[in-house]
């Protein structure tokens, strides 16, 4: 073999001014490998293409990158001389071969494998390469095959074309490309991945196929049949059976049915677990919408409703209507871009690294204390204690001047503020998966969101008339005032309850405690209204209220916040994935709750169903080991297992049914009914037939 | 106290809400697989109960994995002229393993799947005599001509290894070690999965790995 190599150098050097030559190919077993370039010549400090091209006989092949169910992909270890590097063997696009149902992925024929060498500014004369080509070549049976593959370029002016060029050329114009202009999105679903593609104009995925680069990660003998949803298509892939984790990429090659292959790198976010055949369903128009109904929704929020019905009364003292559309369009202006950025600041904080869902907002106590308190605040301002500034919420706003706008715009805000604990709670789950979109149909479904809790307030500030047939202003508004404040204490008190589940009773107490001097302080405030009093007394009562919020947010920010409760009450274990994982692979049935104090969904699944007699009853009979992973605080054991079910928010109930089988999703929305459905046939044994 | 507002509020949003969360009560967890020929998704997965089978050894006698209930089970999906079966078997690494299985008290199976005329198929006493000339320690080698058995465990090539214990729980599915190669050199240093599993389970364990890619020849089964 040496020799050989040795007297085809001696033959490549002797007819060197023929430009690049290779050795005579070294035979293999039903194959033959040589080293091939298009170059003539390579320039100091330049690079070439140098291809192993494979000659395969009739009917048997070699392995891609990912050989699939079986085989061996193709390799060269180089012996490279000082200074010259070679990089990855790039490989064609695969074939798919099924035989006897077991899937792989190779060429036939003439194959190129080309790799880009470099060569040091210093070479001169002549770079030779060698290397040791292996592969595995099948038909019905499988032979190894290995050659010692050599090829000599001159160093010279980097000009010149080899009898090999034509055929290199359509090697390099046959690599897959980077996927220009494409997006490529993935989610992970119970059984795989829905890949979801979008071509630039005019490229049909109708026949394509996705060839992932790693073999343990899909199911290669699942038929792929893309589908179109809009401008994009989509497919689902199964897992394989050897993949331990969902994967975070999917990574590989699209070979369209006519058209160039394209490398697709689409990584992988979490999405609700839908079947297959419910994709369509969620395609971005329907969530969009959804998101829309979502926010006209948010309005009738008790957090919320207070300040627009007040903001839609101030409508009610007679102004000009251009000002008044004015005013409305300002406060629709506050609501988006504050539903926009407060998304930006969580897609951003996600592209950076930090595992977060929609609620984030309700993990950390300092959020969940200062929005009691601005819930307390306005309420006390409803009662009439205190007017705030321009009034955010308040009912005598006045909008026939500028700050009328900027006082629009700022309610805008505050409603998105006082929104936002209920938001997370109710449609935690629902934006989860906006937030699994990329990011622009991210923010546009936030947007969208915006959008719907603003529409009411802006339709009406252009309704014609409108003031006409709103009840005059009088006394009753005082009256209607004070009663919507309670809608806002009652939101206090069920987050200080947020607050109590992550800090303890003491903590809870220490809040309320900081909240009733957050009151003195509005009350002083109020008491001695800057308008009414000398300069003095007014520095005074403002040192006074500062102080004061300053004690209760010293003492808010003195509470420890690891004294969370766990939450697993009898019955329930605390969350801990090796258990569960072992329990699994015990074979035992077990549910896992995944829940959050914030998450109102999760409270009325708990009381309506899992925490009920017949339900429990339900679970001791089957002998499913309940867990409960409360996701109160953050924490990222449990972010990451939501994740792995493609979900980025709770509610989540995943149920597995014991015996190795799958876990089962179950819906966002609990009856005993559905619980006990699912539980029907958990425990018994895998049907195996002989 | 809290409970009455909660459940209003809740129900009023659920109404909207829950109609977002299109996830039906039930999931089937391989809906999206379609049913191929060698398709694995019927496949035990580690955990899973290891499918019942019969099959006829080259002996004579009839094996069930079901005789062998309380005993630690090894599956090998067996091919003699596949090179990489070759690289395992040519060194004595493999029958080394069986060895100490044996030793252990483990059962060791060996599942030739491949259909008559397909390479690796022999006769039961050519089959023996190929054991004999190999070497082979395991404890019986099981004729599977029409490949339902490799097909129900989704073998996809030899050597293929499966490890079911007592319980009969598949405990490894996967390839045998961690050098997808036919090459004997890289015999020295690799990790074999299968003796992992069986310290493990010994052990009383989990594996800590308990289902990887297996590599080599495509079993070669009757076509479908």
């Amino acid at each position: 073999m040496r020799l050989v190599v040795l007297a085809a150098l001696l033959t490549a050097a002797l007819v060197g001014a023929e430009g690049a030559s290779a050795q005579a190919p070294d035979r293999s077993p039903h194959s033959e490998a040589a080293l091939v370039t298009d170059a003539a010549s390579v320039r100091p400090g330049g690079a070439v293409d140098v291809a192993l091209r494979l000659r395969l006989d009739d009917g048997w092949h070699a392995y891609w990158l990912n050989p699939g169910d079986s085989g061996l992909p193709v390799r060269v270890a180089w012996t490279l001389p000082d200074g010259v590097t070679a990089g990855p063997l790039r490989f064609p696009p695969p074939s798919r071969y099924a035989l006897a149902g077991l899937t792989s992925y190779a060429h036939e024929g003439e194959a190129y494998f080309l790799t880009r060498v470099a060569v040091p500014a210093t070479a001169a004369g002549a770079v030779t390469l060698t290397g040791e080509a292996t592969w595995l070549v099948c038909a019905d049976v499988c032979l190894p095959a290995e050659a010692d593959v050599s090829i000599t370029i001159p160093v010279g002016d980097g000009t010149g074309r080899t009898a090999d060029a034509d055929a290199v050329d359509a090697a390099r114009a046959a690599l897959p490309r980077p996927a220009e202009g494409w997006t490529a999105a993935a989610a992970a679903t119970a059984g795989g991945y829905t890949l979801t593609l979008a071509p630039p104009d005019g490229v049909s995925l109708d026949g394509a196929m996705f060839f992932p680069s790693e073999a343990a990660l899909l199911d290669h003998a699942t038929e792929q049949t893309f589908r179109r949803e809009g401008s994009a298509w989509a497919v689902e892939l199964a897992s394989s059976a050897f993949a331990d984790t969902v994967a975070t990429r999917l990574h590989g090659v699209l070979v369209p049915a006519d058209g160039p292959a394209v490398e697709i790198d689409a990584e992988v976010a979490g999405a609700p677990a839908a079947p297959a055949g419910d994709a369509p369903a969620r395609s971005a128009a329907w969530m969009l919408l959804l998101a829309l109904g979502g926010g006209l929704l948010l309005n009738l929020m008790p957090c919320v409703f207070p300040v627009l019905s007040l903001k839609v009364l101030s409508f009610a003292q007679g102004h000009d209507p251009v000002q008044l559309r004015r005013t409305g369009l300002a406060f629709g202006a506050g609501v988006v871009m504050s539903f926009v950025a407060l998304a930006g600041v969580l897609v951003a904080l996600r592209a950076g690294g930090a595992s977060l869902g929609w609620g984030f907002q309700l993990q950390s106590p300092p959020v969940v204390a200062g929005l009691a308190a601005l819930m307390t605040v306005l309420a006390l301002s409803l009662f009439g204690v205190v007017e705030i500034g321009t009034g955010l919420a308040s009912a005598s706003a006045r909008l026939d001047t500028r700050s009328g706008v900027a006082g629009a715009f700022g309610s805008g805000v505050l409603a998105v503020a006082v929104a936002s604990p209920c938001t997370a709670p109710l449609m935690g789950a629902a934006l989860g998966w906006a937030l699994a979109q990329p990011a622009g149909l991210a923010l546009l479904a936030f947007a969208v969101l915006g959008v719907g809790m603003a529409l009411p307030v802006v339709a009406l500030s252009f309704a014609p008339g409108l003031s006409a047939r709103l009840p005059r202003p009088g006394a009753w508004m005082e009256t209607l005032k004070q009663a919507l404040a309670f809608p806002l204490l009652l939101t206090a008190v069920w987050l200080v309850w947020v607050f109590g589940r992550q800090t303890g009773v003491d903590g809870a107490a220490t809040l309320l405690a900081s909240l009733v001097l957050v009151g003195l302080a509005a009350w002083v405030v109020g008491r001695w209204p800057a308008a009414r009093v000398g300069a003095r007394a007014r520095w005074t009562t403002r040192a006074v209220a500062l102080s004061l919020v300053a004690i209760a947010v010293a003492l808010v920010g003195r509470v420890p916040a690891a004294a969370a409760e766990t939450g697993a009450a009898d019955g329930w274990e605390p969350f801990d994935p090796a258990r569960v994982e072992a329990l699994v692979a015990d074979g035992r049935p077990v549910f896992v709750d995944y829940t959050a104090a914030w998450c109102l969904t999760c409270q009325v699944n708990k009381r309506t169903t899992l925490r009920t007699a017949d339900v429990e009853a339900a679970f001791v009979r089957a002998g499913v080991v309940r867990v409960e992973a409360d996701w109160t605080d953050r924490d990222p054991v449990i972010e990451r297992s939501l994740a792995s079910f493609g979900r980025s928010g709770v509610p989540l109930y995943v149920l597995y049914p014991g015996g190795g089988r799958e876990p089962v999703l179950l819906p966002e929305v609990l009856t005993p009914d559905v619980v006990l459905e699912a539980l029907d046939g958990v425990g018994t044994e895998v049907a195996s037939s002989e | 106290m809290l409970r009455l507002p909660l459940l209003l509020a809740a129900l009023v949003t659920l109404s909207a809400c829950g109609s977002s969360d299109e996830a039906p009560d039930v999931t089937p967890a391989d809906a999206s697989t379609a049913g191929t020929a060698a398709d694995t998704s019927g496949a035990p997965v580690p955990g899973a109960a290891a499918p019942a089978f019969t099959l006829t050894a080259t002996d004579g006698r009839e094996v069930s994995l079901a005789d062998y209930r309380g005993r630690t089970v090894v599956l090998e999906w067996l091919n003699y002229d596949c090179p990489f079966v070759g690289k395992h078997y040519g060194g004595g690494a493999m029958q080394a393993l069986q060895a100490e299985a044996a030793a252990d008290s483990v059962v060791w199976l060996a599942i030739v799947s491949s259909a008559p005329g397909e390479q690796g198929h022999f006769p039961p006493a050519e089959m023996d005599a190929r054991t004999a000339e190999e070497g082979g320690r395991q404890l019986a080698t099981l004729l599977d001509a029409d490949g339902a058995v490799g097909r129900r465990y989704g073998a996809l090539t030899t050597p293929h290894m499966f490890v079911i214990d007592a319980d009969g729980q598949v405990v490894y599915n996967g390839a045998i070690d961690d050098q997808p190669s036919a090459d004997a050199a890289t015999l020295e240093g690799a990790r074999n999965y299968v003796r992992e599993a069986l310290a493990a389970v010994a052990a009383g364990r989990a594996p800590e790995t308990t289902r990887t890619q297996p590599y080599g020849c495509n079993v070669k089964y009757a076509d479908a």
